[in-house]
């Protein structure tokens, strides 16, 4: 009996490894257990070597562990490519059509064959080993196999009855398929959890998830990965809430549709990755320039350029901090788990409006992509707040044009819509006046900069770093997005006494909480995706006492291993 | 009855003397007063430019953009707010240089909006550049050996691209400009309107004599059948271009008709607040 399980599933990639990790996740999750998956892909849609990492835990589990406990190979390269990654004392679980025998002389490892594709052919189709590998795990784990049908009903009934009778035949000779290995029967058997029917979801999903419930009613975007998902939920989902999602012809559309539908009065979003976000650079700056509200997303990947499309980075800090020509407000919100990806999501339309400004959601592909179990939602905190929109009727009648950018105490002005009868005002990327008209007095100039610039400045005071861990330890380990579920399975696993802390937002950076943390703590380890330091190298700006900043940085397109964070966190305690 | 007077605004426009942008704007309003549109539902969505400068002329809504993008913002706002008249105006550098994505993906797209692209066949406001749409062997501050590039062909490229109502007209032929943006913004899809408007400062090649020796009037030719879309390929091929008048028109199914039912209320009078969808939604998930 166990509590943990760190298991892999290996093979061609456009073989079905990861829907059936999903089955496994959702079937899990339902049963009251954590998880969290992780994807190794490559940009291809059939052939090549692909896995699928699966953490499983009585208890929430953001992060997968170095080594593994199973690993599962429908093809010899699986093994070729993992067999080092296996604990000691771990199973090689093999499809009987092939034969590891080379590797039998690692005796610290168990190998058990299994007719997969066998009785996937036997009794359904090739396709259905997927299947059969499902039906193992669930005996393995202790799991019921209805609890495996239902999810697979749910996942495959659009096939039709023919095939999902036949998945179930396969499951149910899976189940019955003698194991001569009696101690493996039980060893990996979990011990019961809270049963409570758990969601499992992507990072992708709960930004989606969060923009729909958030009044999100528009979206222009164009396909990249590892951001697509947002996309393909709200295209499911929009049309029943009368919104509408358009696959535009590159991004510079998709950023311009979606604030021509803000600037109309929709609440209104974009997503993509780096080079997406570079493209629409431009249109972010008018959003900044012209106050419209708009929502980002960018899932991160590797860069630069092309970079590694299918792999984990954090590198586009630097750029959307300073990002557009010229100087303009602009606010990141960097969530760090899949809950806070709901969250921020709603937060950041919030946000938008309020400030009347660019709200950039700053997400990465381990975020984005990895499905995890999650905590419950809590559908409470759902706020809409839509910041200063004028009353189309209570407008007072004048013959000018509407103050649309009119100085106010707190730099933000009334909008009207295009359509109220008293609103009419102009809009421009050009510098202008409060009605909207092109102007290039530096007495305006310097006033409209300084509007713009300031209204979101009180959110430098603001506590945007969440701190967990040991508090009244001289260490701190700071980090933004998946690098936060990271960071707290090492310290929760090693019992390690330090604090560690996420970013919730980096722009503006919260500068008040940052002093007070540097005063309390002696020593500050920000841990990052990328090869410079982007984020230390913003945070250092900001604050005077360089020498207590440190920085964990990796740059090779794959997360964190837990080793990894340990040994710094030990070296600098 | 409703004057020119109503869509006026008191900012004066930076154009040169004897610009045909200024017969576009009137043009414009005149069509405005003549269709009784309310200034409050008209918004208008600009590029950059000279001609760009447009929407900030009008007493409407007016949406001065970036270079090229003018389409992608109007078509945003039109999916938001179908009850507004949307013109979006723009340069030749606008429309089929930075912007030709766009053009084509919108007429493609058929949202119901008035495009008029104010064509003077040379990048005015740097001063005298050329443009994707000058003739061969032009002469320019880029090109002072001469163009050695064919322009685009504008109405051709329309017609491949789906648009459903094309048109010409020439700023000096006021009347007939008036009457085309009005059937433009009558027709019920994406509607295009190419317009000769002379740039008298850089164009000295294609001037208002130059286009009044050269233009064909479309509207006087009986034989012409514009809803054939065969007979506007041969025509425009035919005029090498050089037209005014009505190429095309044919309805095709609107953008809005072609979505679902659902989405009969439009997006801004959608209720935002769905709370209690949220445990209908998050049952996907379990």
């Amino acid at each position: 009996m166990t509590n943990n399980i760190t298991l892999m599933i290996g093979g061609t990639q456009g073989e079905g490894i990861v829907s059936t990790g999903n089955i496994l996740i959702k079937t899990l999750s339902r049963l009251g257990y954590f998880t969290y998956g992780f994807r190794n892909f490559s940009s291809r849609i059939k052939g090549g070597h692909t896995n699928y990492i699966i953490e499983i835990n009585t208890k929430e589990v953001l992060a997968y562990g170095d080594s593994l406990d199973i690993l599962i190979a429908f093809d010899m390269e699986s093994i070729e490519v993992n067999i080092d990654r296996l604990k000691e004392g771990g199973l090689v679980i093999y499809d009987s059509i092939i034969n590891p025998e080379n590797y039998f002389v690692r005796r610290d490892l168990g190998f058990l064959s299994f007719p997969f594709t066998d009785i996937a052919k036997k009794y359904g189709s090739c396709i259905m080993k997927n299947t059969s590998l499902l039906g193992l795990l669930g005996r393995l784990l202790n799991i019921h196999s209805q609890n495996i049908k239902d999810t697979v009903e749910e996942t495959y009934k659009k096939k039709g009855q023919d095939i999902l009778s036949k998945n179930f035949t396969v499951l149910d000779k899976t189940y019955e398929e003698p194991i001569e290995n009696e101690e493996i029967k039980t060893r990996y058997n979990l011990n019961t959890s809270i049963s409570e029917k758990r969601a499992s979801m992507i990072g992708n999903e709960a930004i989606a998830f969060g923009a729909l419930m958030a009044g999100c009613r528009f979206m222009a975007a164009y396909p990249i990965t590892p951001a697509s998902e947002i996309m393909e939920y709200l295209s499911e989902k929009l049309p029943d809430y009368g919104g509408i999602v358009l696959q535009t012809e590159d991004e510079i559309a998709a950023i311009t549709m979606s604030l021509g539908s803000s600037y109309a009065g929709s609440r209104a979003m974009t997503a993509s990755s780096g080079p997406g976000i570079s493209l629409m650079m431009e249109g972010i700056g008018l959003a900044g320039m012209a106050e419209i509200p708009i929502v980002i997303v960018d899932v991160q990947r590797v860069g630069p350029s092309t970079g590694l499309p299918t792999k984990h980075e954090q590198s586009d800090i630097e750029f959307l901090y300073h990002g557009a020509h010229g100087e303009i407000p602009l606010i990141i919100v960097t969530p760090y788990s899949v809950e806070e990806c709901f969250y921020q999501s709603i937060q950041a339309f919030n946000l938008a409006e309020k400030y009347q400004c660019p709200v950039i959601i700053l997400s990465d592909l381990a975020l984005g992509l990895s499905r995890q179990t999650i905590k419950s939602l809590d559908k409470n905190k759902i706020t809409i707040d839509r910041g200063k929109i004028a009353s189309g009727e209570n407008l007072e009648e004048t013959k000018l044009d509407f103050r649309r950018f009119d100085f106010t105490s707190d730099n933000i002005s009334q909008r009207t819509l295009p359509g109220f009868l008293e609103g009419i005002h102009k809009v421009t990327g050009l510098e202008h006046s409060i009605i909207g008209t092109p102007n290039n007095y530096p007495d305006n100039r310097k006033k409209m900069m300084d509007k713009r610039l300031n209204k979101i400045r009180k959110l430098e005071s603001q506590n945007n770093i969440d701190i967990f861990g040991t508090t009244n330890s001289s260490l701190l380990v700071l980090s933004i997005g998946s690098n936060y579920g990271i960071i707290k399975k090492v310290v929760e696993d090693y019992n390690l006494p330090v604090a560690y802390g996420a970013f919730k937002m980096i722009k503006p950076l919260p500068v008040k909480q940052l002093k007070e943390l540097t005063e309390k703590y002696s020593k500050i380890l920000i841990v990052e995706n990328n090869a410079r330091g982007q984020l230390a190298s913003i945070i250092k700006q900001k604050l005077p006492c360089h020498d207590k900043f440190h920085n964990l940085l990796k740059y090779d397109g794959t997360p964190f291993k837990l080793a990894e964070i340990k040994s710094k966190i030990e070296e600098m305690i | 009855m409703t004057t020119v007077k109503k869509y006026q605004n008191d900012v004066t426009p930076t154009w040169c003397p004897g610009c045909g942008d200024f017969s576009v704007l009137r043009s414009l309003q005149a069509a405005a007063a003549r269709l009784n549109l309310d200034n409050h539902n008209l918004m208008t969505v600009s590029g950059i430019g000279c001609s760009g400068r447009i929407s900030g002329y009008l007493k409407t809504y007016g949406f001065h953009s970036i270079h090229g993008r003018a389409l992608p913002i109007a078509q945003g706002i039109k999916l938001t707010n179908p009850e507004l008249t949307v013109i979006a105006m723009g340069g030749d550098g606008d429309g089929f240089a930075i912007g030709t994505n766009h053009t084509i993906h919108a007429m493609k797209r058929n949202i119901d909006i008035t495009y008029i692209v104010m064509n003077n066949q040379i990048y005015g406001l740097t001063k005298g550049h050329t443009s994707p749409l000058s003739e061969k062997n032009f002469v320019t501050k880029s090109t002072p050996y001469g163009h050695i590039e064919d322009p685009l062909r504008p109405g051709l490229l329309a017609l491949a691209s789906g648009s459903g109502f094309v048109a010409q007209g020439f700023s000096a032929y006021q009347e007939q400009l008036i009457d085309i943006i009005i059937k433009a913004i009558n027709h019920k899809g994406f509607s295009f309107i190419n317009v000769f408007s002379p740039c008298v400062t850089f164009n000295k090649v294609n001037t208002y004599q130059w286009f009044r020796e050269h233009l064909v009037n479309l509207d006087e030719d009986s034989d012409h059948d514009k809803t054939s879309f065969q007979n506007a390929m041969n025509k425009y091929i035919e005029t090498g271009g050089l037209f005014t008048g009505i190429l095309y028109e044919n309805k095709q199914m609107e953008y809005h008709e072609r979505l679902s039912k659902k989405h009969k209320t439009p997006i801004i009078y959608q209720n935002l607040d769905i709370s209690e969808s949220f445990d209908k939604l998050i049952e996907d998930f379990i």
